[in-house]
């Protein structure tokens, strides 16, 4: 219980951090670039819209930086996140509909390859020597490719060329959205390349520490023990790997930020209507209070992704959970 | 002490070779460009011929002189990214690893934030906010990626200068009397090596995949040329569609190379700092004519053929 | 049984010029070499030596569970047991080192089960003490079912002191003496005829080792079990074991009934372990150590290997491997040239043991009453 709370409040000051980081930046960086932005802006947008983004970036106002710090905090604790200067709705609003095709795409693809990594790893582990070796520069391979660029092979070998895999989007434009099979069948072939490419791209790293751990826990005596006790094979293997998957669920929490960084560029490249794509766009466009807003809520979902890999860590490592009792 | 055992498998040589040929294309990649990357001078869109190794962009340049000029700002940054990351882990973590207590509490948090906190979503951020003479220069680049890539390592060398600090020599020195900067320096830094130089290796590679990514999506200087650029501007002249697979593909099997490269080195000091991890001399000749499996299998200790046994021990007794 | 049988059922455990070496080819160490010895029924043998002198090394290789670079290079190892498939008590023996591995699977644990030096090591670290039993009594007793195999782990626990709600306890969760305890509980849950203890009891305090070694001697009497014991303490086996195998530099140099060993040592090397361990109660001896270390196995060593630490070396030593053998009528071995011929036997070697009837462990009247 513990190292859950210390856990949770780690996350609590990361969250501040992000906050004040999101705070600051505009206001420190030199030649400020939001007051660029108005000046282009001015005569396409509402006065008000200039007065609501003078507000959030600290423009022209005669408050101390402390009433303002305050005044942000505020406003983010009521869910204002601003207006997007391009698409003139609330960044809350945009966000609404693109973080759930993200925390699908990012999710699904993320339990897939850890499942696969850690399952292959282990074999990797028990069964080093064997041909199976060869698969290691293989996945390096893999791992060391950048995400979008995979995307974009991918995208075109399977995609365009073969047309295996329908592409672009989320889901095929014939159908519409809602709860019946055939936009279910929809989502999930659409899906599939996107998720390929993620799990191809982040798999080795599963793969390779897992192995790394099972070739370490061989060593250990209750190992040996198992197989004195003539067990057989499967359940050997399984006593090592139980333990060994203990470092990669400890390292899952740190992963996350390193997936949905490469992720969020699969969803550039599929033209997948997810986060990562909005942020892209916002980039492009110098949208600086959708960039804002999304950083925060990309850094707020991938917390709480944390805290979930921690639950999991908790939950598989019996020694964590009686340190408090101790 | 014995001499040091580098370990020498396949997989170390070609890592090494393959860091090895980029680190010379860095240096002479733009001697080598036989045209003026920038220069528009030529048809546009041309495939690969004796004139262009690699074909034009949309806009006549040569793509073969990008690639080989673009070598150089794609590992400039990414070594001035490495080297400041890895100082910053280096003070970060051996501090918090040495000093214990409430400096490591403190300087644990801060690693934890700045590994908790996604990092190419904050690079993005704070990347957007560079004026433009900050997002052409590559040390300013290499610096903001070094801001977000420290921490890994930082937490890796906290955990090995804890494991070292209560090791015997560690020990004496502090007996002895000598100043903590003075153990830190000449007694904890020269046994971190090997994970000094893992923690290196890794952030080189992120800081690689940081930059192209930055660039790919528009964030540096469009004018440097970098693999990033190539493939923002093979993009947004649709070359992936078009067909033109000699504009795109070369950049990202580049990059993909020495990762890979960087990537085997790592396998080389991994090995290096657990020797477990060494492979278990597999298929060695002696191995396999006392009729050994290759492969160790745990429970099923291997029993010599009587023949085999009787040659392969000839002379020890 | 006819008499024939009787004889072959004596032995649960034959090791014949058993050699291990660590690594192949030129790189061999050899750590044990041309061990003989045997494990009788229902019976214990100890075994002992100094720290690095193959004891585990050749327990661990007669199981065929040394880690690589451990190779068998030469002898057999013989496992008699009772046939678990026929309905009379048939005996059934198997070559351990030309086993395949799908007999050697069947036999671990069911027949032949061993307990580490640690216990904090040997158990899973994320299983619970009860799935350990499970699992084990699932593997080989398919047909116990959920319950029977509860109630059997509860009563295995009971016999070893501990409290069945130690079943849902983490290994971590656990004293080392209650690891320990119940890594010889598990060792017992499938009544083997061996149980093989590697210095069970090292790791533990000195009240802790005592009481463990008493249940275990009250475990044998009572289940029949045969047992290899392990340790570095002689005056600890004396108390538990019936024949004593004294190991040195990967060789047995002595193997006697335990009392005689004990009272009359016949290899110098013996003699030198008994006046460097504490003694029995009662008995005083001054505590001498062994001048010198033992030899480097990966060097070639000419003659016999504890020559150079020997006070009563002489010239043959330098040149000939002594081989074990009888040297008086209990049908102990001493591998030793002292023994050649009765004249060369020094004084301190030459004392008479007492009658085999003193020489019963305390423990196992202690039992018999
Ligand atoms: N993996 C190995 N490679 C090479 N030599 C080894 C290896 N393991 C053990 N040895 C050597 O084999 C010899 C016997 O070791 P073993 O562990 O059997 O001794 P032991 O009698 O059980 O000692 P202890 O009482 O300390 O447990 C030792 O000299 C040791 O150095
Ligand atoms: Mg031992």
């Amino acid at each position: 219980m513990r190292m859950l709370a210390r856990r949770l409040s780690l996350y609590v000051v990361t969250a501040w951090v992000a906050i004040t980081v999101n705070f600051l930046l505009p206001r420190m960086m030199p030649g400020n670039p939001v007051q660029q932005l108005i000046g282009k802006l001015t005569g396409s947008i509402t006065p008000q819209q200039v007065h609501a983004i003078e507000l959030a970036f600290g423009i022209g106002l005669n408050q101390g930086l402390w009433a303002q710090y305050t005044g942000y905090l505020h406003q983010l604790f009521v869910g204002n996140l601003g207006v997007s200067i391009t698409l003139s709705s609330p960044v809350s609003t945009v966000l609404k509909s693109a973080v759930p095709w993200t925390v699908g795409l990012i999710g699904v693809s993320t339990i897939l390859s850890f499942l696969l990594g850690t399952l292959s790893g282990a074999l990797l582990g028990w069964f080093r020597g064997s041909r199976l070796d060869s698969l290691i520069p293989v996945a390096t391979f893999f791992q060391a490719v950048p995400y979008f660029f995979l995307g974009t092979v991918m995208l075109l070998v399977f995609g365009s060329s073969l047309h295996w895999f329908p592409v672009l989007g989320a889901y095929s434009q014939s159908v519409t959205p809602g709860w019946h099979w055939d936009f279910v069948f929809s989502l999930f072939r659409y899906g599939e390349l996107p998720v390929i490419t993620i799990v191809l791209s982040s798999v080795a790293g599963w793969m390779l520490g897992m192995r790394n751990m099972m070739i370490t826990m061989i060593a250990e005596d209750f190992v040996l023990m198992a197989v004195a006790k003539g067990l057989p094979r499967r359940k050997v293997i399984m006593h090592a790997a139980r333990n060994a998957v203990l470092p990669s669920v400890a390292n899952l929490s740190l992963a996350i930020g390193l997936v949905v960084s490469g992720a969020l560029l699969v969803e550039l490249v599929f033209n997948y209507p997810g986060v990562g794509n909005l942020l892209l766009q916002a980039v492009l466009n110098e949208d600086y209070p959708l960039i804002q807003g999304i950083f925060l809520v990309i850094t707020m979902t991938v917390l709480a992704a944390n805290l979930l890999a921690d639950i999991f860590y908790f939950v598989l490592d019996p020694r964590t959970r009686t340190e408090a009792a101790v | 002490m014995s001499s040091v055992r580098l370990p020498r498998s396949p997989k170390v040589l070609v890592g090494a070779g393959l860091v090895a040929f980029f680190a010379v294309l860095t240096v002479v990649g733009p001697y080598l460009a036989p045209y003026n990357p920038s220069n528009t001078n030529f048809n546009a869109n041309l495939t690969p011929s004796s004139a262009h190794w690699l074909g034009t962009t949309a806009l006549g340049q040569d793509i073969f002189s990008q690639l080989l000029v673009g070598a150089r700002a794609t590992m400039i940054v990414a070594i001035v990214a490495g080297v400041v990351a890895t100082i910053l882990s280096v003070t970060v973590g051996v501090s918090a690893g040495y000093l214990g207590g409430k400096s490591d509490e403190g300087l644990s948090l801060l690693s934890n934030v700045f590994l908790a906190i996604p990092g190419l979503p904050l690079l993005i951020v704070i990347d957007s906010y560079l004026p433009a003479g900050g997002r052409s220069n590559s040390f300013v680049i290499g610096l903001v990626i070094s801001l977000t890539g420290w921490a890994w390592g930082a937490r890796v060398l906290r955990a090995q200068t804890m494991s070292l600090r209560n090791r015997d020599f560690v020990e004496a020195a502090r007996i002895i009397g000598e100043s903590r900067f003075r153990i830190m320096v000449f007694e904890i830094a020269p046994n971190l090596l090997p994970v000094l130089a893992s923690s290196l290796l890794f952030t080189i590679l992120y800081s690689i995949g940081a930059y192209v990514t930055l660039a790919y999506v528009g964030l540096t200087s469009t004018a440097v040329w970098n693999w990033g650029t190539m493939l923002y501007w093979a993009q947004a002249n649709n070359a992936p569609l078009a067909g033109q697979w000699y504009w795109f593909v070369p950049p990202g099997v580049c990059i993909a190379l020495i990762g890979t490269g960087l990537a085997l080195m790592n396998f080389g000091i991994d090995e290096f700092i657990n020797p477990r991890l060494r492979s278990a001399g597999l298929s060695s000749k002696v191995r396999r004519e006392s009729g050994l499996p290759r492969r160790p299998r745990l429970g099923f200790t291997p029993v010599l053929r009587p023949r085999d046994a009787s040659s392969a021990r000839a002379g020890v007794r | 049984m006819n008499d024939v049988d009787q004889s072959l059922n004596d032995t649960v455990l034959e090791i014949e010029d058993f050699s291990v070496d660590y690594g192949w080819g030129e790189g061999a160490v050899r750590a044990v070499n041309n061990v003989t010895l045997s494990v009788r029924r229902s019976r214990v043998l100890g075994i002992a030596g100094e720290s690095g002198s193959g004891k585990s090394t050749l327990v661990y290789a007669v199981t065929r569970l040394l880690r690589s670079p451990g190779v068998i290079a030469g002898g057999r190892a013989r496992l008699t047991f009772d046939d678990p498939g026929s309905h009379d008590t048939k005996r059934r023996t198997v070559d351990l080192t030309s086993a395949t591995s799908g007999e050697l699977r069947s036999i671990r644990w069911s027949q032949v089960s061993i307990v580490l030096q640690s216990a904090l090591n040997a158990l899973n670290p994320v299983l619970r003490i009860g799935h350990e039993f499970d699992e084990v009594l699932k593997v080989h007793r398919p047909s116990m079912s959920k319950t029977e195999r509860r109630e059997r782990a509860a009563e295995l626990l009971g016999l070893v002191g501990l409290n069945e709600d130690r079943l849902a306890r983490f290994p971590h969760e656990l004293s080392g003496g209650q690891r320990q305890r119940i890594m010889i509980a598990l060792a017992l849950a499938l009544d083997p005829q061996l149980v093989i203890m590697d210095e069970p009891t090292t790791a533990l305090d000195v009240v802790t080792q005592r009481e463990i070694v008493n249940e275990l001697a009250q475990l044998r009497v009572r289940f029949g079990f045969s047992m290899i014991f392990i340790t570095h303490d002689l005056s600890l086996l004396v108390e538990l074991a019936d024949d004593i195998a004294v190991m040195y530099a990967g060789n047995v140099v002595e193997w006697a009934p335990a009392g005689d060993l004990y009272h009359a040592p016949r290899h110098p090397y013996t003699l030198g372990l008994l006046n460097s361990s504490p003694p029995l109660t009662g008995e005083r001896r001054e505590l001498v150590g062994i001048a010198g270390a033992p030899p480097d196995l990966s060097q070639p060593i000419s003659g016999c290997s504890f020559r150079a630490r020997c006070p009563y070396a002489f010239d043959r030593c330098a040149t000939e491997v002594p081989v074990l053998g009888v040297v008086d009528d209990s049908g102990r071995k001493v591998a030793c040239w002292l023994h050649e011929t009765p004249a060369t036997v020094p004084m301190p070697l030459r004392i008479v043991a007492p009658g085999r009837d003193e020489t019963v462990p305390a423990l196992d009247q202690e039992v018999v009453s």
